[in-house]
């Protein structure tokens, strides 16, 4: 956004999401920003490192979610206000230190904010962190939208510097990833001075040492803070209640799914009959703002997203109530009025709302639904992901299928988190055949590579990122040279954390905000470790499939291969070709037995057109990125590439 | 007879571990690829009629079409194919080498073929670091360097193709029976390709019981042999049952009975020990130490063989009636095994 | 601009093929109306789905209140595509009997056509079909027209906006356009991007 800073109090603007979060946090005096790229929080950061210098922030992309939320917490001890922004499978990276920091307490205000991805639009999971907050018995808020988005940042912020314990703001993608009105507020003028203050009596919180221990006496004071926290919430401007007194049905939601209820009652015309309670604390639950509401209905729908958090709490409570105000009938994922698996929507509300109201409700007269899904099935041809052209992954894994199929022993490849992620689909040869969390695929081939003795002998590769490498991969690795299992990792090495959008990561000389970083050469640290590395540029395949097949002789150990090439969309190399490329037509074999539409069947470059009428391939000028990889693959050399020369 | 595809390919020969490595579907195409002494489907190809399923000598075989190409007549069946004769040979006084697994007598004929211009070029097997590997040999001096028996499956087919695409016509090569198979089949040029008008000129078999998995034979002598090189392997007249290594240093016997593990099962569904789809056909001559059997199957074969003769590439001797039952024994016997094998593979 | 909204909350879904400039398209939409006082939310999607995949924008645009950041199933009032075949897609899902399509005729090929695994319909039965499924629509060359005449295909989305403007589907001004683009492009692209908002106006009679 532009304008993060220059925004006035009052204004009104179109904000995304995480573009509402990073304001917040600017107005609530935030002095510290840290997380690792995953789609759909990056931009929250990512806004923040922009105006870092002018903002006088420290902005940073850690290694991974867990020393992000450790350089976070750094400041909130030194009495800094701070955020750690993650998307949800972060929360899982960094529990650990977060289950440690939930009893410790903090000082400064703390916000962790994982962006949550129901529906896993852009994850391979929809994992849901709500649990979490739970688990760690830490407070959990929602927005309910975009102004909220950010006028919560700054309240919680606030809260947790009351409350000295580290608050989690969750948001999801449909907030993050959307645009709404929001009207800005101040930005203070703030002039604090970092401070670690240590030398007190050691379980003072806020001169003593800060830590989980001793337990019980910590344990207990975390849980008189989620007292605080619970009354505090009582009177949250982020709980509303929108509806007649005595509604048929009681809608109880949070989140995204407050937009999406808001939306099914309004198509319904159920406004003078439905009731939405809608939650921006969500754990510990406000207990008497809902014994007020639930006195007031028998009916309630809960509707949240993946899995039933709220209403699992909600009849965990009514239980305890139901002295009080009687019996109630819940409906939700447990009885499967709504879906506990993919992202919510408003039709998905409007059908358990509608059922319980008695209304008939069609959202496309049958026959027009019928219709346009016929045409719509036969027009609109099915869009599989694709590497982009020119994305080196695209040859690196040609390589890695090449050596994997001619080595013949039914080597496979572990993989992880990454736009390498598709080489599970055609368009990295379906390659990839286990796939996980970030640099796992180092973690399960060091453990294929110790099953030799049980008589496994196949071949086993790994895939990771340079970004990953950095997350997660080193101490795998670690593992794998130590114990001697036999494996090749292949370091998929395009000079940035791509998927995501280019952020910075400690194999590049530039940080979050574009200032200068100490660049770590990762070839150095893989011989450090005793590995056998080898270093080639994927766009060479004779170099890389020889090196490959040299790697895999080695039998013992951990081998090494590094392929660098930069991404193609990456902004130092975007729209610069280095061959323009040509077909020529008279040699084409195209689908004649010899070829077979190797280029366009199988190498699938969108660069390159399979052409019908005339049975030949044809190159794209307008998609074609010039990498000149595919005259390499050309069974029959018609492919030619002449070097494009710049001044 | 259908000729079919990569799909019904694999179905019927590879993935049923049938393919013995001869390279008949490699360097046609991007997709089957040798590596190694195996051969590996890199890519799916959904084609037919595909060249891989028409070359492949583990494919069903139509008898008919391939004696017609090489002999001008319908199939006959006989245990050791057709023939117009069968002779005793060895290299002549035009030979200088001595480096010979017995006679002499292939590389006394490819050396006279391409020293008259028979053929343009040979495709015969070299040595690669530890592997055997098809060589294409243009000059007669040549020849002499891919002498000796290498017991290990050999992709001659990947070289001849590829010599072919680089343009190359009238090739002379040497291959067991199941290669030969797979040259005859290109000459019949099932599929009308133009690149195979005239690409084989002559072809010679080997003699052939059976041949050893690449990958597995070529550890084993790593393993025995300590990286020493190796100087012969030979495997003597029964009823000695073992297997002859020669290094530098030493010479090594191993049962035959530990060695025969390592052959593929491909080998074991092969009735043809005479390579009885070549236009001539050698091997060793038991009993008469220094000299080769050379059965003369086709009018070109017999032409071969008289100029080599005539010009002293090529000494010849009587085969008697007693050898050459004893040679039909033995190919009887393997085509019986081969036979018993597929039987017990449909069950 | 004093015309109001035809439907309130009023309905539009920007479709398209990843790398088309659909966020940019939605957000200068979005823009304009934000800046008039309208309440606008736009529902994207975005991330791994940018490869090569479908990306929509869903736009609401109310007098008064925040809407879902996804329309409902069969409730769009307004289509704007990028890409025809999308448009379709769109129409399947959110598509009515009253709703109006914008379609921009340059076919992105899906992988799979690419492969010659998948088939792309002829232009002239995309129009017939969207024609079928639509109350009124309007057909132009807006990536054509930009590569010829500013050499760069992005300029067909402004084509499409000032396209749009002329369909009077919903109040756009030209001053608005000007204004919001001027504060999100370099100043000497400015009136590159009027002379396409203008031609998209005029290619709408």
């Amino acid at each position: 956004m532009s304008g993060l800073i220059s925004g006035k109090k009052g204004s009104r603007r179109l904000l995304m999401g995480n573009e509402a979060i990073a304001r917040g946090a600017l107005e609530a005096g935030v002095k510290v920003a840290a997380g690792y790229p995953g789609t759909p929080s990056s931009e929250i950061v990512e806004n923040l490192a922009k105006v870092a210098e002018a903002g006088n922030l420290y902005v940073e992309w850690s290694t991974n979610e867990k020393i992000a939320m450790e350089v976070a917490a750094a400041a909130s001890f030194a009495r800094l206000r701070s955020i750690c922004v993650v998307k949800q499978n972060g929360i899982n990276v960094a529990s650990d230190f977060l289950l440690h920091l939930a009893g410790s307490g903090t000082r400064g205000g703390m916000l962790v904010i994982p962006c949550d991805d129901p529906g896993a639009l852009s994850s391979i999971n929809e994992g849901d962190t709500r649990h979490f907050a739970r688990l760690l018995e830490i407070p959990l808020v929602e927005p309910g939208d975009f102004q909220e988005a950010k006028d919560m940042t700054k309240w919680a912020l606030e809260l947790s510097e009351e409350l000295q314990c580290v608050i989690m703001m969750r948001s999801v993608t449909r907030l993050s990833h959307a645009s709404g009105n929001v009207t800005l507020g101040d930005l203070p003028v703030t002039d604090v001075k970092a401070e670690f203050r240590h030398e007190g009596f050691p379980l003072d919180p806020n001169e003593g040492i800060i830590t989980s221990a001793p337990v019980a006496f910590r344990h207990s004071q975390q849980q008189e803070k989620l007292k605080k926290a619970t009354a505090a919430f009582e009177s949250s401007p982020f709980n509303t209640y929108t509806g007649p007194e005595k509604p048929e049905v009681l809608i109880v939601t949070s989140s995204a799914c407050n937009l999406y209820s808001r939306e099914a009652i309004n198509i319904l015309k159920a406004e003078e009959r439905v009731g939405i309670l809608k939650l921006g604390t969500t754990w510990p639950l406000p207990e008497k703002l809902i014994e007020n509401r639930l006195q007031k209905c028998d009916s309630i729908l809960v509707v949240e997203e993946v899995i039933p958090f709220m209403e699992e709490n909600l009849k965990i409570l009514a239980q305890e109530l139901e002295p009080k105000i009687g019996r109630k009938i819940f409906y939700g994922k447990r009885d499967g009025s709504i879906p506990s698996v993919d992202e919510m929507n408003p039709d998905l509300v409007i059908a358990p709302l509608a059922k319980l109201l008695g209304i008939e409700y069609q959202a496309m007269s049958e026959e027009y639904a019928t219709n346009a899904m016929q045409k719509s099935f036969f027009a609109a041809p099915v869009r599989d992901l694709t590497f982009c052209p020119g994305c080196p992954h695209r040859a690196s894994f040609w390589s890695i299928n090449n050596v994997l199929k001619l080595d013949n022993n039914r080597g496979f490849v572990c993989g992880d988190i990454g736009c390498y992620t598709m080489a599970t689909l055609p368009t990295g040869f379906s390659t990839l055949k286990t796939l996980h969390s970030m640099g796992s695929g180092t973690g399960v081939a060091s453990g294929f590579g110790k099953l030799t003795q049980f008589g496994m002998n196949q071949s086993v590769v790994t895939v990771c990122g340079d970004s990953t490498f950095f997350h997660s991969v080193i101490p795998a690795l670690v593992n794998a040279v130590h114990h001697k299992s036999d494996i090749t990792l292949v370091v998929l090495d395009n000079s940035g954390t791509a998927m995501t959008g280019f952020q910075s990561h400690p194999g590049l000389e530039v940080d979050a905000s574009g200032g200068d970083a100490v660049k770590l050469d990762i070839e150095s640290i893989c011989i450090s470790m005793g590995a056998v590395v080898k270093k080639c540029n994927p766009f060479d395949f004779e170099k890389t499939q020889q090196l490959l097949f040299e790697l895999l002789e080695i039998k013992e150990g951990v081998k090494v291969l590094i392929l660098e090439q930069i991404c193609a969309l990456s902004p130092e190399k975007k729209a610069k070709k280095n061959f323009e490329m040509s077909v020529d037509e008279s040699r084409c074999k195209g689908e004649s037995c010899g070829c077979n539409r190797l280029c366009t069947r199988i190498f699938r470059c969108p660069g390159l057109v399979w052409h019908e009428e005339s049975g030949i391939s044809r190159i794209d000028e307008a998609i074609c990125a010039g990498c000149g990889v595919c005259s390499a693959i050309c069974p029959v050399g018609a492919i030619s590439r002449k070097e494009v020369a710049y001044e | 007879m259908e000729i079919l595809g990569t799909k019904e390919l694999m179905e019927q020969v590879r993935d049923k571990g049938l393919c013995v490595s001869c390279g008949a579907c490699v360097e046609i195409c991007p997709y089957h690829k040798s590596y190694k002494g195996k051969i590996a489907l890199v890519f799916d190809c959904d084609m037919t009629p595909c060249q891989c399923y028409a070359y492949c000598p583990q494919t069903e075989t139509d008898r008919d079409l391939l004696s017609r190409t090489m002999f001008g007549t319908m199939d006959k069946g006989e245990a050791l194919g057709q023939y117009r004769s069968i002779i005793a040979a060895k290299a002549g006084s035009k030979i200088k080498s001595n480096r010979f697994q017995n006679g002499g007598t292939v590389s006394a004929l490819f050396t006279h073929a391409l020293d008259s211009g028979l053929i343009d070029a040979a495709v015969l097997t070299g040595q690669n670091d530890d592997l055997p590997e098809p060589m294409l040999i243009e000059n007669a001096c040549d020849v002499a360097s891919c002498a000796t028996t290498k017991y290990m499956a050999t992709p001659t087919l990947a070289a001849v193709h590829k010599a072919i695409r680089d343009g190359r016509k009238n090739l002379g090569v040497a291959g067991t029976a199941c290669q030969v198979k797979a040259l005859a089949t290109i000459k019949a040029n099932p599929l009308g390709k133009a690149e195979q008008e005239n690409s084989i000129g002559l072809s010679l078999g080997l003699f052939c019981t059976w041949s050893l998995d690449t990958r597995k034979f070529s550890a084993f002598l790593a393993g025995e042999t300590g990286g020493e090189k190796i100087v012969s392997m030979d495997v003597p007249p029964p009823p000695a049952e073992t297997f002859k290594i020669k290094t530098e240093n030493e010479e090594r016997e191993f049962p035959l009975k530990e060695i025969r593990k390592m052959i593929p099962r491909g080998c074991a569904c092969c009735p043809d020990m005479t390579a009885e789809w070549a236009d001539v056909s050698v091997g060793a001559y038991e009993g008469k130490p220094g000299w080769n059997t050379l059965i003369i199957r086709s009018e070109k074969g017999e032409q071969w063989v008289e100029e080599a003769i005539a010009d002293d590439y090529l000494v010849r001797d009587e085969f008697p009636r007693s050898r050459l039952e004893h040679l039909t024994l033995g190919a009887d016997n393997k085509r019986k095994k081969a036979e018993e094998f597929l039987t017990k593979e449909k069950k | 601009m004093n015309k109001s909204l035809q439907f309130d909350p009023y309905n539009l879904i920007i479709t398209g093929v990843g790398g088309q400039g659909n966020v940019m398209a939605s957000r200068v939409l979005g823009n304009m109306f934000s800046m008039n006082g309208y309440t606008v939310t736009i529902g994207e999607t975005f991330g791994a789905s940018q490869r090569g995949g479908s990306v929509m924008s869903h736009l609401r645009i109310s007098s008064d209140a925040c809407y879902s950041p996804q329309i409902a199933k069969g409730q769009a009032h307004l289509i704007v595509a990028l890409e025809p075949t999308e448009a379709l897609r769109v129409l399947a899902n959110y598509g009515n009997q009253d709703v109006k399509v914008l379609c921009n005729n340059r076919p992105i090929y899906a992988v799979g056509v690419i492969s010659g695994e998948l088939n792309y319909p002829e232009q002239a039965r995309i129009h017939e079909w969207i024609g079928e499924l639509s109350s009124q629509c309007w057909f132009l060359d807006a990536t054509d027209e930009a590569l010829k005449q500013m050499r760069h295909p992005i300029y067909g989305n402004i084509i499409l906006l000032g396209a749009l403007a002329a369909t009077e589907t919903i109040p756009i001004a030209r001053e608005d356009f000007k204004s919001i683009i001027a504060d999100s492009v370099p100043a000497d692209k400015l009136d590159i991007n009027m002379k396409a908002y203008d031609m998209g106006m005029d290619m709408i009679s």
